[in-house]
């Protein structure tokens, strides 16, 4: 057993249906990694795996909402095998940005009526309990509030959605 | 004004490591960090003397650079997001054009059970024992002896063995399968006799019946 296969089991566990993968803390007492410069040490390490992974069509990513690493299958092996999960469900698509347009927009936290309104639809409660059943938010039961899970940030490239999203406003 | 034959390559090399490890650890954002004393002092500082040793310096240098680039990049597009997000609902696009804006976004996690550590382990154990494959072909020591050499044969034949075998169950027969084993306890015994017995089969010296379990002759 060395670092890289505690590494990649770290990487590849799911912990949870929206937590995947392991903090750079985990990482780091997973290996029992104490010295000076562990930040250097860390980013190495994921840089070693991460050429490791490169020919299997595997890469190392960050989830900036809960802070773990993680892995995926790289862009060309995405767009074989269709990672998107609302295929053939637009509806799904739409509503989900609308939960991320109010969340942005209110700290984090929406409501059902709120989405009703961006979404212009009215009903939208069957698309809400899907996205919940599927990981994607939850719903608070005794305020309705409803708050998106760290999953979106595992199964969305959010920087590459916000590029897109400027370049089609620009059109 | 040039500082000549003072080579700082080693220096900034340094400064640029720590200011990596700074920005890794959290205790600073590059977008905080002014860059140009690092290039100024590269630019005041080579010389045609020491211009070898300030090429990694440079690219180090570069590398920061780039990665400030790439981080204002970021910020530029995620500032104001969630007013970019409403402008877009505004225009009311339909279920198809959103399901669009997500195209190529989409992330395939790799999660993948079997990867325990138990079954890491197991793997690793399992491919360095395969990979000991190598192994040393050491010439051998010749004994001197005054013994003649003898290789060890068995006592009897095998023919013989399965004639005595056959002498042996020959009274029972016609019987069951089990019962020519019926007083064998040892299970190396078994194993013996029951290759005696299929070369019997396949002599023909023993025939069998397969419905009714049952060894004739």
């Amino acid at each position: 057993m060395n670092e890289i296969s505690i590494l990649m089991y770290l990487l590849s566990r799911k912990k949870s249906i929206h937590q995947i993968g392991a903090t750079k803390k985990e990482i780091l007492k997973s290996l029992n990694v104490k010295n000076k410069n562990k930040s250097v040490y860390f980013q190495d390490l994921i840089m070693g795996l991460s050429k490791y992974l490169e020919p299997l069509g595997l890469q190392i990513n960050f989830n900036s909402l809960n802070s773990h690493w993680f892995i995926n299958y790289d862009i060309e092996l995405t767009e074989l095998i269709s990672a998107n999960p609302f295929e053939g469900r637009p509806s799904l698509s739409a509503t989900l940005l609308c939960v991320l347009t109010s969340c942005l927009k209110n700290s984090g936290y929406t409501s059902i009526q709120e989405i009703r309104i961006l979404r212009n639809k009215k009903d939208v409660k069957d698309d809400i309990k899907i996205l919940e059943k599927e990981g994607f938010l939850e719903i608070d039961k005794k305020t309705t509030n409803i708050r998106l899970t760290p999953l979106i940030g595992y199964k969305l490239d959010l920087q590459k959605l916000f590029v897109r999203l400027a370049l089609k406003l620009k059109e | 004004m040039k500082v000549e034959e003072l080579d700082l390559s080693e220096k900034i090399n340094k400064r640029i490591a720590l200011i990596k490890e700074e920005v890794l650890s959290g205790k600073i954002k590059l977008l905080d960090l002014q860059l140009n004393p690092i290039f100024s002092e590269i630019n005041d500082s080579i010389s045609i003397s020491n211009i070898e040793n300030y090429s990694q310096s440079y690219k180090n240098a570069v590398k920061l650079l780039n990665q400030k680039f790439e981080e204002l990049k970021n910020l530029l597009t995620s500032l104001d997001i969630e007013k970019k997000f409403e402008d877009f609902l505004k225009t009311n696009p339909g279920e198809d054009q959103i399901s669009d804006l997500f195209r190529g976004c989409w992330r395939k996690i790799f999660h993948f059970e079997p990867i325990s550590m138990k079954f890491l382990d197991y793997a690793s154990n399992r491919y360095v024992k395969e990979r000991i494959t190598n192994f040393n072909i050491e010439h051998l020591i010749r004994e001197k002896t005054n013994d003649q050499f003898l290789l060890e044969v068995p006592k009897y034949k095998f023919t013989e063995k399965i004639s005595a075998f056959y002498e042996k169950i020959n009274k029972k027969l016609p019987c069951f399968f089990e019962d020519v084993f019926d007083n064998e306890l040892d299970q190396i015994e078994i194993y013996e006799q029951f290759v005696y017995l299929l070369h019997l089969l396949q002599l023909g010296k023993i025939k069998y019946e397969k419905n009714t379990n049952t060894l004739y002759i």
